[in-house]
């Protein structure tokens, strides 16, 4: 066992995860070395123009896919999603078994996937659970840890060789019969297919999966054929209600809109709002709202951004339309406005995960970012925050892009409630670290705004005002404490259920077994 | 420094979310309601509630008032009993009728404050005037008693009451509204307007509270926190108002060093109600001490 | 009355029943609700402090909860207790 750099013990080897862990030593600590993974070199004889097989079976014989191999996936059809569950089924009846999937998400459409973990068809997961899934793997339902990775750090893994995709299965909204994939088209359209390119580029074996197979080349190529192996047709990829919403909307919910006031002003009381601001937001909650205050105020001022960027909404690409931003970049397209737009307007850029967050390339989008208003399950005294474990130390959130907009943007706010119910969000010690404090510039509650010591330049350009009440953390800290009283503390035991990659490849943190419900 | 009101947030007494947070989206005041958001059934359990929540929850710097059962309720005497030894900063009365419902109020506030050595006179009464009768006499009852500081008109109860019905504009509450602001400055206390009831309408609201302004209002009651922001706006003088009412402020300020009895500004001479309105101004943006 | 009941399910109270019990039985109480487990202490000490400062040495206390704070649960407890033993006025 060793300390790393936010206190927390890691032991040197974990199980199903490494035998030599890499201990997080600082936000800008680890450097890489070697160079990047390839995948074996291949030809396509010209005497072949087509690469569609007769259904996922006949993809799964030809890609050679064995027991104990990795799979992986992208979530760009979120909660909609039909395809992960339909090729783990088919493993399942094939008798393959033991394989380690690497989703980039998991829906709670995927809850499909307990029996098949109950059945050892799906050995590890490599990525977020929730829900029951989350459940089963917190109570120690399955054999090797659940490993956690970034937006960012998911592409750093694979493009290092930490992990190799022995075979990818893209769900693709429409593609031609020679592998050419777009998700701006067809009757499951999902807009970006940002999480999808990493493993385009580096699996061994590249297997579309589309609903809308149309004539050769298809419009608006994302992924190109040059990457693709296989290409399947089937009845439907996903349900487009659970793939886009329709009009994302603006909280009406006061508590939400209060808190996102006061992030709002903080953004514009800083040094960063000014001509050319760039910013990001969540698609909805208190993040959209405050991000629709700093558009007000942006209006009001006369201040146009340069770049809008994330999870893009029709509240991005109206910005885009009225001129408030010269470009969006897109890496996931969440409603039916944003998959409308990204093959229409020419300022709305997709852009993968690679291009968005990986700390390992050239320079990553999150690096330009000036400010992101990012939420929390808690916070603590050091600033670090926990996005993955609930009040009950149940792993059931995945990491996203919290680590890398974090660490990549001047001014990294964060938003929650003081207390959910009676539970603190603001503690002495988060119960697990996904993010360092290191790169955590403000905590924004209903109760008030207590900005890191660190950022002493932020202290001195602020003015506390009714508008925006300054506190420090261990104010916030202590408030919590004495709503809340006493509390037992989570009864844990040992055994580590899951990995908290920081983006780098450096172990932040772990996740312990808890009780039984 | 003036005591602004601009708005009093109903806290439902059975509530304990917004009992507990209401103080946070800093309306000027909280008013823990004993009255019509609580049901019959649940009348002790909000009055329990409402007590511990004054003996333990910190208002910061919210006026804090408990709207109590009407006189015409068997449970005005018991609310009064168990909320006023907590330090609250005044009760908000139903369906005032006349000045003597005021002293039995007064008296009994009094007979409280006595037993439990408060302060005599601290505790301050808000009359909701809901029918013809109170708002007939709304000038004794505003004069009824000292702790009398402010006075609202009613709106679905006066609607009643009149035999009327909610029209657009609300036609039908343009005299009683009238009525209650002048008696209330003719008595030198606080006219507040009634709640508006639609929290989706925002441009409803505003336009509301922008004639109500005019007409000589310091505030509204608010049943929902998003109407906050919209009210303060519209009480908060715009730059333009502050710039304008510093510099008449300032000329007639010359004038008086100077010992000059008229006050020009802008080459304009500027009479001394005008002067009053810019002090006015000022004062309810934070920016002159003063008032009464 | 055989029980009483003061408190709602909504976010932060709890809905407290109170049930006559025998003399000498003492003071039974069950809980549920969301995060249960880490409040379990905290609320026993809370809802037996407040029928001890209410004189009340024998009932059977249901408490549903939903996140109830020190102050929520007092008032709650309080009052069910107190209506169950006769009430007001």
């Amino acid at each position: 066992m060793a300390v790393n750099a936010v206190g927390r013990d890691i032991p040197s080897s974990i199980p199903g995860y490494k035998d030599d862990v890499v201990l997080f030593r600082g936000a800008t600590k680890r450097l890489p070395k070697g160079n990047r993974y390839g995948k074996k070199n291949r030809t396509t004889f010209f005497t072949k123009t087509d690469k569609t097989l007769p259904n996922i079976k006949a993809a799964i014989r030809e890609s050679g896919l064995q027991s104990g191999m990795t799979i992986s996936f992208h979530h760009h059809l979120r909660n909609g999603d039909y395809v992960v569950n339909m090729v783990l089924d088919a493993c399942a009846e094939m008798g393959i078994k033991d394989l380690v999937i690497f989703p980039t998400a998991l829906f709670g459409v995927h809850k499909h996937l307990t029996k098949h973990i109950q059945k050892g068809v799906i050995r590890q997961i490599q990525g977020s659970v929730n829900g029951p899934i989350g459940q089963l793997a917190s109570e120690g339902g399955m054999e090797l840890p659940v490993v956690l990775r970034s937006h960012g750090g998911r592409p750093r893994a694979v493009i290092s060789g930490d992990v190799k995709i022995d075979v990818a299965f893209i769900a693709a909204p429409t593609a031609d019969k020679y592998g050419n994939l777009t998700g701006a088209y067809g009757q499951s359209a999902c807009g970006s297919l940002g999480y999808a390119h990493t493993d385009a580029d580096y699996a061994e074996c590249v297997v579309a999966i589309t609903d809308n197979l149309v004539e050769y080349p298809a419009p608006y190529i994302q992924i190109p054929q040059t990457q693709v192996d296989y290409v399947v047709q089937v009845d439907k990829i996903g349900d487009p209600a659970g793939i886009v919403s329709g009009t994302t909307r603006v909280t009406r919910d006061p508590m939400r809109l209060l808190i996102a006031r006061y992030a709002a002003k903080l953004i514009e009381s800083s040094p960063y709002f000014k001509e050319g601001i760039s910013f990001q937001t969540g698609a909805g909650g208190i993040s959209l709202a405050a991000a629709a205050y700093v558009r007000d105020a942006m209006r009001k001022k006369g201040i146009k951004g340069s770049f809008g960027l994330g999870g893009i909404t029709s509240f991005f690409v109206d910005m885009l339309e009225e001129g408030l931003f010269r470009q969006l970049m897109d890496v996931q397209s969440f409603d039916l406005a944003a998959v409308e737009s990204i093959s229409r307007n020419a300022a709305h850029v997709e852009i993968s995960a690679d291009w968005y967050a990986n700390p390992w390339n050239a320079g990553c989008m999150v690096n330009m970012l000036d400010t992101v208003v990012l939420g929390a399950t808690e916070v603590d005294r050091d600033f670090n925050v926990n996005v993955n474990t609930e009040s009950d130390g149940a792993l059931l959130h995945g990491i996203g892009g919290h680590q890398d907009t974090a660490s990549g943007a001047k001014l990294t706010i964060i938003t929650t409630p003081l207390l959910r119910g009676r539970i603190p969000s603001v503690v002495d010690s988060v119960y697990t670290v996904t993010t360092p404090g290191e790169v955590v510039d403000a905590v924004v509650t209903e109760f008030g705004v207590a900005i890191n010591p660190r950022r002493q330049d932020l202290m001195d350009a602020i003015k506390p005002s009714k508008d925006l009440p300054l506190v420090t953390i261990d104010e916030l800290v202590e408030k919590a404490k004495k709503l809340a009283g006493d509390m037992a503390p989570i009864e844990h035991t040992d055994r580590i259920i899951g990995v908290i990659e920081y983006r780098d490849g450096s172990v932040i943190d772990v996740v312990r077994q808890i009780k039984k419900k | 420094m003036m005591a602004l009101r601009r708005t009093m947030l109903y806290l439902p007494g059975n509530n304990p979310n917004m009992l507990m947070r209401g103080h946070l989206f800093k309306p000027d005041g909280v008013i823990l309601d004993l009255e019509d958001s609580v049901s019959l059934g649940e009348k002790e359990a909000a009055r329990t509630l409402v007590r511990e929540t004054l003996k333990n929850v910190d208002f910061g710097e919210c006026e804090v008032t408990v709207r109590i059962n009407g006189l015409d309720t068997p449970f005005w005497k018991r609310d009064l009993e168990e909320v006023i030894p907590w330090g609250i900063d005044g009760i908000r009365v139903p369906k005032v009728e006349t000045p003597q419902d005021v002293k039995l109020l007064d008296e009994a506030i009094s007979e409280i404050e006595n037993k439990h050595n408060l302060p005599e006179g601290k505790v301050q009464i808000t009359c909701l005037l809901e029918t013809a009768l109170g708002i007939w006499n709304a000038y004794h009852i505003a004069t009824a008693s000292k702790r009398v500081t402010a006075i609202c008109p009613g709106g679905e109860d006066l609607r009643a009451d009149l035999k009327t019905s909610r029209s657009e504009n609300s036609e039908e509450l343009v005299s009683p509204r009238r009525m209650v602001v002048l008696a209330a400055h003719a008595a030198k206390v606080d006219p507040l307007d009634t709640v508006f009831a639609d929290i989706t309408d925002d441009e409803g609201l505003r336009r509301e509270t922008q004639w109500v302004k005019q007409i000589g209002y310091q505030g509204k009651s608010v049943i929902h926190p998003n109407q906050i922001p919209i009210i303060h706006d519209v009480f908060t003088p715009t730059e333009k108002e502050i710039a304008q009412a510093q510099k008449i402020v300032q000329a007639a300020k010359e004038a008086a060093e100077k010992g000059l009895g008229a006050v020009s500004v802008d080459g304009k001479m500027v009479d001394r109600p005008v002067v009053k309105r810019a002090e006015y101004v000022l004062q309810r943006a934070g920016l002159l001490e003063g008032g009464e | 009355m055989k029980t009483a009941q003061a408190g709602t399910l909504e976010s932060m109270d709890c809905l407290v029943t109170a049930s006559a019990a025998e003399r000498g039985k003492g003071i039974f109480i069950t809980m549920e609700g969301a995060n249960i487990a880490r409040f379990r202490d905290s609320i026993l000490k809370t809802a037996k402090a407040t029928l001890q400062e209410l004189g009340i040495k024998d009932v059977v206390l249901s408490i549903q909860f939903n996140g109830a704070n020190d102050v929520v649960l007092k008032a709650r407890v309080e009052a069910a207790a107190r209506t169950l033993m006769g009430g007001e006025e």
